[in-house]
C-alpha cells in the first residue's frame, strides 16, 4: 500500500492522578514516600489511516479510543509517541504552524447538544471557521459557501438565523458535520458521532457521512462502541482493549473470522434481531482499572486461553494467514 | 419551527424570562419601583425643587423644618429640611443619584476585573489559576470596610478635605470595585470550568482559533447569566458599602451627599427630635436595596438552569 | 394456560403535562395487558413516551404530569384511582422498578446491605438478621461474586455492571409480580449488557416474574421479550408477538425502524432511512402522527387517527394496513 495519510506511532497517553508535589508525599512505615499514580489511557498504539478509507476504532468504555481521537486532533498532547500527517510530524507543532492542519483535519463530536455554541446562530457558527481559515473570501463568498455546506448536509439554508437549541438532535449533528465540512477538510475524526441519536436518525447521519465521504473523497477515523455500525461503515477495524490494539483487520474479515478472544466475545454480545435469546461468550471478571495495568497481555485476567507467557510478556500485533493482525500469544502459537 | 425567523423582540417575548416576569408580582413591583427611582435619580436636576449643591439657594433660617403634615411645616419643603436648611426632597433625589452612580460604577469595575481574572483562571487553569485565586482569597480575607477605611484615610490625609470632596466619588467606586471583584471572579471561574468541558469549546480548538477568541467569543457569552445575577446583587451590596463608609465619615462629603452621608448628617439631630433628617433617606436606602435584592433573587431563580431546561 | 384476567391491564390511558400555554398530551389511549410471567417489550425512540408509560404504570408521574383518563388495573384494582398510601404498598413490593441509572435507586451514603434490609423492613415485619439473610440470598441469585462482602460495600465501590446486578437483586427482594425495567442496560458496555440481559431473562423465567422492558434497542427486545409494543408520539402504533413483528412488521414506522438498523443493510451501502424526525409533543400533527414521515400517507391519514386493525396476531394502527386487509377480504369474497 501507499504511505498512510495519518500515521500514529507508539502513542501513549497518561493522565496524572497524583496532584501536586505536596499531595504525592505519603508517610508510610515510618518513612516519607513519593507516590505517583496515573491513568494509562493509551499504552503504545500504532495505527495507520490510508487515504479514502474509514478506519473504525471500537472498544468498550475506558479502552482509550476517544483518547486516541483527541490526541490525533491535538486536543491532548501525547505522553510518548508521534502523530504524522501526510509524512509530517504534527503532534509537536506550535502556534501558527498547526493552522494548515486544522483545515485539513476536522472533528465531529458525540453530543450534538453540547457541540454547538448555544449563544451563536447557525450562520455565525458556520461562518466563523470559513472567515478564519480563508480571510481572502468576501462576505458574499462566505455566505454562499455556508449555504452550500448547509444544503449538502440537508439543512434548509434559510434557517441560518436560528440557534442550535431550536433544532432536533439529528439536525444539530448535521450542523456540526456542516461546520467540520465548511473548511473543506481531507480527514475527519468522528468520535461516537451517532451514539447520542435515535435509531431512525442514526441511519440518516450515517448515510450523510457516507455520502460526504464519496463526494468529498474524505478519510475517516471513526470511533464507536457500536459494532453493528462498524460492520456497515468501516473499511478496516481496530479493536482496542485497555489502551492497546488487540486486533486489526478488514471489516469483513474481522466479522467473519475474529481471532482475538476479546474480539470474539465482543462480537458475540451484539444483540442481533434474529436471536431469540442472548447468546454470548461470557468473560470472567471485569475490566481492570487503567491505573494498575496487568502485566503481560492486558486481557489475560479474563481470557480463557491465558497461560504463563500471557501473564509475563506483552503480545505484539502479528499478521495471520487470514489477513488479520492479532496481538495474542495463543493465536501466534496456534493454540487458538 | 413554523415561522421563518423571529426578531430579537419576538424572541424576548417568547422567552422564559419574560414569561416568568409577567407571572411574578414581586418582580414586577420591584422592577417598577427600581425604574422609578433610577429615573428620579437621573432626572434629579429637573425634578428637584432646589439644587442642594448651590449654596446660594440655601437659607440657614429654614433649617430643621419638619415634613408636611407636622406642626411648623413649610409647604415649600414637602419632606422638611436638614440642619443646614437644605430641602430634604432635593437632597434625597441627588443623594439617590450619587448612591446609584457609585453602585453601578463599582459593579462595572468589579465585573471588568472579575470577568477578566475569572476567565483567565478558569480557562488557563494550572499556575495562573492558583495565583489568581490565591490573590482573590487574600483580597476576600480583608473586609471591604477595612480596606476602604485605610485607603480612604490615606486619600483624605494626602489630598486634603477640599480636594477629597471632588475625587470622593471616584475613590469610592475604585475601593468598592477593587474590594469585591473576587466575588464575580469566582462565579465566572466556576461557570468557565463547566463550559470549557463542553464540546463546542473543543470544536473551536480543533478549528485552530486562538485562546483569546475562544475565551471571549465562545465561552464568555455562555457565562453571562450567572454574572448578571451576581452583578445585580452586587449593586445592592455596593450601595450599602458606600452608605456604611459615608456614615462613618469616609465616604461622600456632606456638600455632595449620598444617601449614606444624609443619614449620617441627620444622625446628630435625632436626639433633638429632628428624626426625619435621618429616617427618610434611611427608608429610601432600604427600599432601593430591597428592590434590587428582590430582583436579584428572581433572576437567580429564573436563570438557574437546573430549574429551567430547554 | 392463559388466565382470564391478565395480571396488569392498562385501558385507554391518557397522560398529560400541564405546561405554559396549555396541556401537552404525552400518552394517548394506551391500552395493553401483561400476563403473569410474560415478558413485554416497549419500544420507541426518545420522545415517544415509553418512559412516561413506565412511570405512569406505577402512578409515579410527577407534576406537571397527570393521568387524565383511563385505568391501570393491577389484579383488578385501579392504580390510577388509588391513594398514595395504598400505592406505596404495591410499588417496590408487588411491582418493582429498575432504572437506567442505578444511582436513582441506590443511596450513595448507605451500604448495600443497609439499603436492602431497609427496603425489606419497610414492607415486611422481619428481624434485621432475617432480612440480611434474604438480601444475601438475592445477591447470590444475581450471581455477584463474593456476595457477603458486597453487603458491607457502598455503591461507589462497585462497577457499573455490578451495580446493575445489585439493582436487580433489590428489585427481586420482595418477590414482585412485575418488574418494570426502563432502559436497564443502556449505560453499560455491550459485553456487560449481554450478561445483564441474560441474567434478567433467566431470573424472570425461574421466578415466574412478569417483565416490562422499556428500550430503544430492537436487538434486545428481540432476544428477551415474547410480546412487544411499538410507540410513536405517545401512541401505541403496533403490538403483538415479538417474533412476528420483527420478522414481518406491519406499520411503516416499525418497518423503517427495523430496516434502518445497520445490521439490516448491505455493508457499505446506504442504509434505509425514515425522513424527518419524531414531532415534539408541542406540535403533534393531526391524524396519524407518523403521516409527515410516511411514504404511504393519504388525506385520510392526515385527517383522522387510524383505529387498530388485526393482522395475524398483531394489532396495527395504520390505514395502509387496514386497506390492504379490506382488499384481501374483498378478493377472497369475489373468489368464492
Amino acid at each position: 500500500m501507499t504511505s498512510p495519510l495519518v500515521d500514529i506511532r507508539g502513542l501513549e497517553k497518561r493522565f496524572d492522578l497524583s496532584g501536586s508535589l505536596l499531595e504525592q508525599i505519603t508517610f508510610k512505615n515510618g518513612r516519607f514516600q513519593r507516590r505517583q499514580e496515573a491513568v494509562h489511557a493509551i499504552n503504545g498504539v500504532d495505527l495507520q489511516v490510508y487515504k479514502g478509507e474509514a478506519l473504525c476504532v471500537v472498544g468498550e468504555s475506558g479502552c482509550g479510543k476517544s483518547t486516541v481521537a483527541r490526541t490525533v486532533m491535538g486536543l491532548l498532547s501525547p505522553s510518548a509517541g508521534e502523530v504524522h500527517y501526510d509524512g509530517q510530524r504534527i503532534d509537536d507543532l506550535k502556534g501558527q504552524q498547526v493552522l494548515p492542519y486544522r483545515r485539513k483535519m476536522q472533528m465531529i463530536f458525540q453530543n450534538p447538544y453540547a457541540s454547538l455554541n448555544p449563544r451563536m446562530t447557525i450562520q455565525q457558527t458556520l461562518e466563523e471557521p470559513i472567515h478564519f481559515h480563508r480571510p481572502e473570501l468576501s462576505r458574499n463568498e462566505v455566505r454562499s459557501k455556508v449555504r452550500e455546506v448547509m444544503e449538502s448536509v440537508g439543512i434548509d439554508a434559510d434557517w441560518g438565523s436560528r440557534f442550535g437549541h431550536e433544532f432536533s438532535g439529528g439536525q444539530r449533528q448535521r450542523i456540526a458535520i456542516a461546520r467540520a465540512l465548511a473548511v473543506d477538510p481531507e480527514f475527519i475524526v468522528a468520535d461516537e458521532p451517532i451514539s447520542a441519536l435515535d435509531v431512525s436518525i442514526q441511519a440518516q447521519v450515517l448515510n450523510l457521512l457516507m455520502d460526504a465521504q464519496e463526494t468529498r473523497n474524505l478519510t475517516y477515523l471513526f470511533i464507536t462502541h457500536d459494532l453493528a455500525v462498524v460492520e456497515h461503515f468501516g473499511t478496516r477495524v481496530a479493536v482496542m482493549y485497555l489502551g492497546r490494539v488487540c486486533e486489526l483487520a478488514q471489516t469483513a474479515t474481522l466479522f467473519s473470522e475474529p481471532r482475538h478472544p476479546y474480539t470474539q466475545a465482543l462480537l458475540s454480545a451484539i444483540p442481533r434481531l434474529e436471536d431469540d435469546r442472548p447468546n454470548y461468550i461470557r468473560l470472567q471478571g471485569e475490566v481492570p482499572t487503567p491505573v494498575n495495568l496487568p502485566s503481560g497481555c492486558v486481557f489475560h485476567g479474563r481470557c480463557p486461553y491465558a497461560n504463563e507467557r500471557c501473564r509475563q510478556e506483552i503480545p505484539r500485533l502479528i499478521a495471520t494467514d487470514g489477513g488479520n493482525q492479532v496481538a495474542c500469544h495463543a493465536v501466534e502459537e496456534g493454540r487458538l | 419551527m413554523t415561522t421563518a425567523t423571529l426578531s430579537r423582540w419576538d424572541r424576548f417575548r417568547e422567552s422564559f424570562l419574560w414569561y416568568s416576569f409577567k407571572r411574578d408580582k414581586v418582580a414586577i413591583a420591584s422592577f417598577v419601583v427600581l425604574v422609578l427611582m433610577v429615573l428620579a435619580a437621573i432626572f434629579a436636576p429637573l425634578l428637584a425643587p432646589t439644587n442642594p449643591y448651590d449654596l446660594a439657594q440655601i437659607n440657614i433660617m429654614n433649617s430643621e423644618l419638619p415634613p408636611v403634615g407636622m406642626q411648623g411645616a413649610d409647604p415649600a419643603f414637602p419632606l422638611g429640611t436638614d440642619a443646614q436648611g437644605r430641602d430634604m426632597l432635593s437632597t434625597i433625589l441627588y443623594g439617590t443619584r450619587v448612591s446609584l452612580l457609585i453602585g453601578f460604577g463599582a459593579v462595572v469595575l468589579q465585573a471588568a476585573l472579575g470577568i477578566l481574572f475569572g476567565l483567565l483562571a478558569g480557562y488557563l487553569g494550572g499556575r495562573v489559576d492558583s495565583i489568581l485565586m490565591r490573590i482573590a482569597d487574600v483580597q476576600l480575607s480583608f473586609s471591604t470596610l477595612m480596606v476602604a477605611i485605610i485607603v480612604g484615610a490615606v486619600f483624605k490625609a494626602s489630598f486634603g478635605n477640599l480636594m477629597f470632596g471632588e475625587i470622593a466619588i471616584y475613590m469610592l467606586i475604585f475601593i468598592i470595585g477593587v474590594a469585591e471583584w473576587p466575588q464575580i471572579a469566582r462565579t465566572v471561574r466556576a461557570s468557565v470550568l463547566a463550559e470549557k468541558k463542553k464540546e463546542y469549546v473543543d470544536a473551536a480548538k480543533v478549528m485552530g482559533f486562538r485562546t483569546n477568541r475562544i475565551m471571549f467569543r465562545h465561552i464568555l457569552p455562555n457565562t453571562l447569566s450567572p454574572i448578571f445575577v451576581i452583578a445585580t446583587v452586587q449593586i445592592a451590596n455596593a450601595i450599602i458599602s458606600e452608605a456604611a463608609l459615608s456614615f462613618l465619615g469616609l465616604g461622600m462629603p456632606e456638600t455632595q451627599p449620598s444617601l449614606g452621608s444624609l443619614i449620617k448628617s441627620g444622625f446628630d439631630y435625632i436626639q433633638s427630635g429632628s428624626w426625619w433628617i435621618t429616617l427618610i433617606p434611611g427608608l429610601v436606602l432600604v427600599v432601593l436595596v430591597l428592590v434590587i435584592n428582590l430582583l436579584g433573587d428572581w433572576l437567580r431563580d429564573v436563570m438557574n438552569p437546573r430549574l429551567y431546561k430547554g | 394456560m392463559k388466565n382470564d384476567t391478565p395480571l396488569l391491564e392498562v385501558k385507554n390511558l391518557d397522560v398529560r403535562f400541564a405546561v405554559r400555554g396549555g396541556d401537552l398530551t404525552a400518552l394517548r389511549g394506551i391500552s395493553f395487558s401483561l400476563d403473569k410471567g410474560e415478558r413485554l417489550g416497549l419500544v420507541g425512540e426518545s420522545g415517544a413516551g415509553k418512559s412516561v408509560a413506565a412511570f405512569s404504570i406505577l402512578n409515579l408521574i410527577a407534576r406537571p404530569g397527570y393521568i387524565a383518563g383511563g385505568q391501570i388495573l393491577f389484579e383488578g384494582r385501579d392504580l390510577a384511582a388509588m391513594g398514595e398510601r395504598e400505592l406505596r404498598r404495591i410499588r417496590g413490593n408487588r411491582i418493582a422498578m429498575i432504572f437506567q441509572d442505578p444511582m436513582m435507586t441506590l443511596n450513595p451514603v448507605l451500604s448495600i446491605g443497609t439499603q436492602m434490609v431497609e427496603a425489606l423492613k419497610a414492607h415486611r415485619r422481619i428481624s434485621t438478621k432475617a432480612a440480611r439473610e434474604i438480601a444475601l440470598s438475592k445477591l447470590r441469585k444475581v450471581q455477584i461474586p463474593s456476595p457477603e462482602k458486597r453487603l458491607d460495600q457502598y455503591p461507589h465501590e462497585l462497577s457499573g455492571g455490578m451495580r446493575q446486578r445489585v439493582i436487580i437483586a433489590i428489585a427481586l427482594l420482595l418477590d414482585p409480580e412485575i418488574i418494570v425495567a426502563d432502559e436497564p442496560t443502556t449505560a453499560l458496555d455491550v459485553t456487560i449488557q449481554a450478561e445483564i440481559m441474560a441474567l434478567l431473562l433467566d431470573l424472570c423465567e425461574q421466578e415466574h416474574v412478569a417483565l416490562m422492558l422499556i428500550t430503544h434497542d430492537l436487538g434486545v427486545v428481540s432476544q428477551v421479550t415474547q410480546r412487544m409494543l411499538v410507540m410513536y408520539s405517545g401512541r401505541i402504533i403496533e403490538q403483538g408477538p415479538t417474533r412476528e413483528i420483527i420478522n414481518d412488521a406491519q406499520h411503516p414506522y416499525t418497518q423503517g425502524l427495523i430496516n434502518a438498523l445497520p445490521q439490516m443493510g448491505e455493508p457499505g451501502a446506504r442504509l434505509f432511512q425514515i425522513p424527518g424526525s419524531m414531532p415534539s409533543l408541542k406540535n403533534v400533527p393531526t391524524g396519524c402522527p407518523f403521516h409527515p414521515r410516511c411514504k404511504f400517507a393519504t388525506d385520510q391519514c392526515r385527517q383522522t387517527m387510524p383505529e387498530y386493525v388485526r393482522s395475524g396476531n398483531v394489532d396495527v394502527a395504520c390505514y395502509e394496513v387496514s386497506n390492504l386487509i379490506e382488499q384481501e377480504k374483498r378478493m377472497q369474497e369475489a373468489g368464492s
